[in-house]
Order: C-alpha cells, then structure tokens, then sequence
C-alpha cells in the first residue's frame, strides 16, 4: 500500500506539472468560443446546446489527454530508465503500476472537475441547471476514462510502441461506440466462425454505450441503477484491463 | 561473516533475443558465470564495453532474468523483494525523475525502501546533507548540474542503509575531485562493514579500493585476482588485464609506426 501511494503521489505531481493543466486551457478556449457562438442562437435552444458543446468537449479533451498519459505512462519510464530506480527498490512490480494507473486517472479527474468548474457557471448563465444529472453526466466520463485509460495502458504494454498503442486504442474506441451494431451484424453472419469472432471482439472492445448520458438528458428520469451498473461495467472493466496489464508487466526485462 | 556470501552467481548465462520481422536474433551477454562475492568486501567488476559487467548487474539486481542458473544476493534470489530491501544500487547515469525535485526523489525511494513514515523525512534530509546536497534539495533535479544527479544517485541508493551497495561504473564521465570522492565514500562504506560491487574499466580506481577483482570478456568470466596480487607491484593489474581480455566490438588495435 505504501509504494501504491508513493507511486500515485509523484505520479499525479508528474502530470500536474508537465501537461495536465493544457487540457482544461484547451477547454476554456473551447468554452469561450462555444459561448460566442451559442449567444447568436435563439434564447430557448442557448442552454441545451452549451451543455451538449461543453460535455462533448469535455469527454473529448480527457478521452484523448487520458489515452496520451497512459500510452506513455510506462513506456517513457522505461526509454529514461528512470524504471531501473524503482523496481531496484523493495517496490512490487503490481503496486508500481496500479500507483502510477491511479495517479492518471486521478489527474484526468481533477482535469474534468476543473473543465466542470468553468462549464457549469456558462450552461446555468444560459439557464440551464440540473446539477445532479450534470453529477451524473461527469461520473460516466470519469468511467469513459477510466476504461479508456486502462485499454490504452494495456496495449502499451502489450505492443511497446507508442504509435501502435495509440492507434489500437483509437480503433477500440471507435468499435466500442458500436457494440450493438457488431452484435447485430453477428446474428446476422452465416458463417458460425465469424460470428463467434464478432461476437468475441465486440465483448473485448468496451461498450461505450453504458455511458450514453445523451439517452437520458431529456428523459423525465434514466432507469434504475443505470448510472451504478455504468461504473460497476468501468470498475470491472478497468479491473480485467489492469490485471492483464500486471501479468504482461511481472514478465518484462529492463 | 566475513565468509559468508554477499552475491553468488551460479553457471548464470543469459541470452538476449530480438525479433525483427519474423527473425530472431540471438545475442550472449552473459555465458557461465560462477562467481561467489563475499560479504564485506570492495569487489570490483572490469571489462571492457559489451563484456558483461551491466547485465551481471541487472540480473542481481532483478531487471533481467538469467536464462541459465541463478543469481543469489544476500542468501535469496536476485530480485526477491527482502534482498532488493536490504541492497543499495547506482546506475551509470543519474535516471532520476527530473520533474520532482531532490526532496521528492528522496521522498519517493524512501517509501519504496519501506522506511516508516515517521522518519522519512529525517532520512531525506540527513542523506542529501551527507551527499553535499543541502542547499539544492528543493530545486527540481532538471536545475541540477550531472555531478548533482550523480550525487542524488548516490543518495538514493544509500537512502536505507543497505548491506550490500552495487555500483555500476560510479565514476565514468566525473572530474577528478568528484571520482576522490566517491572512492572516498566506497572506503567508508567498507569501514562501515558494507559489501561493494562496482564495475568499471578504470583500472586505476579499481587498483586503488578493491579487495577482489573478476575480469570479464566477452560476457565471460576470465580471471580473478585478489588485492596482495596487484599490491606493490605496479602496472600488475593493467597487465593482467590487458592479457586477459579480448576485444569483442570489432575494433583493432591503434597501429605505430
């Protein structure tokens, strides 16, 4: 527990001191930009279009800034050797990841509470303000990054290199936004095999359709248990990708 | 105790393998090493480039995997988190986290080296005191000159008092009044009961504080030599050397005349 919690001390100092702050000042040149635009709108579709720009920016910004930290999380200790420092030290190799796994996702975290921080004020100048749904929106980003984070940390270490990390991580993205289109067109395939390899590969890509607040926004009130089941699949999710992880990183010679 | 041994390498061989594009390519870094460092002594590990001395470093210290044989350190296998607890390792160069500062670093590997959290920040302070670091430990280690980080090295790796301190080639690339320093500090840490490994192809500083000696070539073990051999008897060890190891990266001799 100690070396977890080293480990995620210096990690979340790392971010907050190289790139964590560019993302939320990418966001707020987002949010002002957005904020001009959506002044030109007619007055009653101003609060529903700022909220849907600033959540979808939000979700982008820490999507794309959780899979670059991640991608480079290992991969660049190892390039500055930085890595033979600490695994000469009595540090499990287990606890060493999960630290610096928590130390990302806590700095996106922060990163999204902060974007929340200058987004909120805008959507309620506009009238709009559903502070617990707003709650509800960030929580299943927090999973979104969650489970992209521990995808992208995964297949670092499972291909070591950063270009090819990243790009997996993009095509998983991209096919997890289809897990019922994939399940479809596999009821749909003739051949049993390719069915079975549809079937398989839409269970391995994440289902990113869990964390669809978009559904529920209008809706008078989501179903039950919605938003627990979206962050039991993240937490469950993160689990299966961070014990991969640890199995590939326990083999790994520096 | 005196007898008892610090490192024991047992018929260690280790091969690396690299695959390109289907090809895999095999590489010997190390081939039936059986040596046996006793505890409380200053051994010292000479070579040449590519002969050996970082691997046989990084297997005891659990960042490679021997292919063949084992590696013991301190009575359990290389890596076992009870030895790396009671072993102290500086790498060549200072690969410290240049982003936190002298204090940080200290901090970070005081934790990992399972020092209570009572008394970290003592040992933080009186380590980086010790290393001559007291007015820059909270300056970020990219402000620092490279004889800084080699200090902040030291201390990281000295941090919790360890048995057995293993340096790899500690004064390559130093000025002259830092490399009396650190043969400075390898003779406290052996008045101090410690073991010390080093590797170098300095012959002279080698000469100078080791007790034993073992020669690699070519990722093998070609000679040991203990200290009443080269004692007295000057150029004993460069000759010794000089006769024991063979050029393995393809480079002739400088022709005169």
């Amino acid at each position: 527990m100690e070396t977890i919690k080293a480990v995620f001390a210096y990690t979340f100092k790392e971010h907050l001191r190289h790139k964590a702050w560019l993302s939320s000042a990418l966001f707020g040149l987002v949010a002002l930009a957005g904020a001009l635009v959506v002044a030109a709108l007619g007055q009653d579709e101003r609060g529903r279009l700022m909220l849907d720009l600033g959540l979808a920016a939000i979700e982008a910004i820490s999507l794309v800034s959780v899979v670059f930290l991640t991608v480079n999380l290992i991969l660049q200790e190892v390039e500055s050797r930085a890595i033979y420092l600490i695994l000469t030290h009595p540090a499990r190799r287990r606890d060493y990841l999960l630290g610096r796994f928590l130390g990302t996702l806590a700095a996106s975290a922060l990163g999204i509470a902060v974007m929340a921080a200058m987004h909120l004020p805008l959507t309620a100048a506009y009238g709009l303000w559903e502070p617990a749904r707003y709650a509800a929106a960030l929580l299943c980003i927090v999973g979104k990054t969650a489970v992209m984070g521990s995808l992208a940390l995964l297949l670092s270490l499972a291909l070591s290199s950063e270009a090819a990390a990243m790009a997996f991580a993009v095509f998983l993205w991209l096919l997890g936004h289809f897990s019922s289109e994939m399940r479809f067109l596999a009821d749909r395939s003739g051949s049993a095999f390719l069915k079975t390899a549809i079937v398989a590969f839409s269970h391995a890509a994440p289902d990113f359709a869990r964390f669809n607040f978009r559904d529920f926004w209008h809706a008078p009130a989501p179903p039950d248990g919605w938003l627990a089941w979206a962050l039991v699949y993240a937490a469950l999710y993160s689990a299966a990708c961070l014990a991969l992880s640890i199995e590939l990183f326990e083999q790994k010679e520096f | 105790m005196k007898n008892e041994s610090a490192i024991r390498f047992l018929g260690v061989s280790k091969i690396y393998r690299r695959s390109h594009l289907g090809r895999v390519t095999e590489t010997a870094g190390l081939t039936g090493l059986d040596l046996e460092i006793r505890r409380g002594e200053v051994f010292g590990l000479l070579g040449l480039n590519g002969s050996g001395k970082t691997t046989s470093i990084k297997l005891l210290m659990g960042l490679h995997l021997p292919t063949k044989g084992d590696v013991e350190v301190l009575g359990r296998r290389a890596g076992d988190l009870e030895a790396l607890a009671r072993t102290g390792y500086a790498p060549e160069s200072a690969y410290l986290n240049k982003i936190l500062t002298g204090r940080e670093n200290l901090r970070l590997f005081a934790a990992l080296s399972r020092i209570p959290a009572a008394e970290r920040e003592a040992r933080v302070e009186g380590i980086l005191k010790r290393v001559g670091l007291e007015s820059a430990m909270d300056r970020r280690l990219s402000e620092y000159s490279k004889g800084m980080l080699q200090r902040a090295s030291l201390a990281q790796a000295l941090i919790h008092d360890p048995e057995l301190v293993v340096l790899d080639e500690p004064v390559t690339g130093l000025d002259p009044l830092a490399i009396k320093e650190v043969r400075a500090l390898i003779l406290w840490l052996k008045e101090k009961g410690k073991t010390v490994l080093f590797s170098s192809h300095d012959i002279s500083e080698v000469e100078r504080v080791c007790d034993r000696i073992a020669i690699l070539s070519g990722g093998r073990l070609v000679r040991t030599m203990a200290q009443d051999e080269w004692r007295g008897k000057p150029d004993a060890l460069e000759s010794a050397f000089a006769a024991a190891v063979a050029r393995t990266d393809g480079v002739g001799p400088i022709r005169m005349g």
